[in-house]
């Protein structure tokens, strides 16, 4: 198998969507014998992200926990090794900044084509959107 | 997870000659040595470009040209890989057409390369693999 992916950046925010790019990428995975890093990344207001206490948002972030272990779980069952990530931030630049970062070697996004923060969008999500176009990595947007 | 909807029986690589769709077939042959695939290669043959510089028929002939060029060096290489492809040659409306294969081949993946030989409106991503993001029914690969 020529193929050279060995690992594959899966952004979550719990959305049926962005399940079903983990279910592709676990698929990928599967054939590259790659691991998935699932990031996460808690959307904060501006000035909040410079506050070192804008990170201690606690209710929240057992709402992505939650969800990370329900990825690992999916993962784990597939026999795909996968580690989970949570950032805060901006959900487009801080996924697009973890993809760029030449240490995470990241060889692969893929992304669900709608999130969350869909309505305004009708055919391509705002944050899939941002990511297509600044990650310097392929993108496989999963619709 | 269901396996079969998920695998990639038929991959769409429209090209249009430059480095950058060149790219895209590289790794469409990557895709394809690992999920078992068919191939398909489409040049579409821009026809609502207004073009008044040369007479339309002289220009169209020499497009359609290079179309068939394009194809033939494209299978070429997959030929030296011991793939077959199925080869399209359109004319209309890039986006337009490329979707219509898709529907009428019932693709599950396209691969393009992030930006070809069309006009650049958006300056990070080329303006049709922007638009088939946009628009298109299927998943995309996209080849940076």
């Amino acid at each position: 198998m020529a193929i050279k992916i060995k690992k594959i950046l899966v952004p979550l925010d719990g959305s049926k969507n962005s399940i079903r790019g983990l279910d592709m990428a676990i698929h990928i995975a599967r054939q590259s014998h790659g691991t998935i890093t699932a990031l996460t990344v808690k959307s904060v207001p501006g000035i909040y992200a410079i506050h070192p206490l804008g990170f201690l948002d606690f209710s929240s972030l057992t709402e992505v926990k939650k969800f990370l272990n329900e990825a690992k779980v999916r993962a784990a069952k597939k026999g795909i090794q996968l580690t989970g990530k949570a950032l805060a931030g901006d959900p487009g630049f801080d996924i697009a900044r973890f993809a760029n970062n030449k240490k995470n070697k990241i060889d692969l996004v893929v992304i669900g084509a709608r999130g969350r923060g869909s309505a305004k969008e009708i055919f391509l999500g705002s944050v899939s959107n941002y990511v297509l176009h600044k990650s310097k990595k392929p993108v496989l947007i999963v619709k | 997870m269901n396996t079969n909807s998920n695998s990639f029986k038929k991959i769409l690589v429209p090209l249009d000659g430059s480095k950058y769709s060149e790219k895209a077939l590289q790794r469409a042959c990557e895709v394809l040595n690992a999920f078992d695939s068919k191939i398909i290669l489409l040049y579409v043959v821009e026809k609502s470009l207004p073009i008044n510089f040369l007479d339309r028929k002289v220009y169209l002939e020499m497009v359609r040209k290079f179309g068939h060029k394009t194809l033939e060096k494209a299978n070429n290489v997959l030929l030296k890989k011991g793939i077959t492809a199925k080869i399209f040659l359109k004319e209309g409306n890039i986006v337009k057409e490329i979707g219509k294969v898709i529907k009428k081949e019932k693709c599950d993946l396209i691969i393009v390369g992030n930006r070809g030989l069309g006009s650049v409106t958006r300056f990070l991503l080329g303006s049709v693999s922007n638009n088939l993001a946009q628009s298109s029914s299927c998943s995309l690969l996209i080849i940076k």
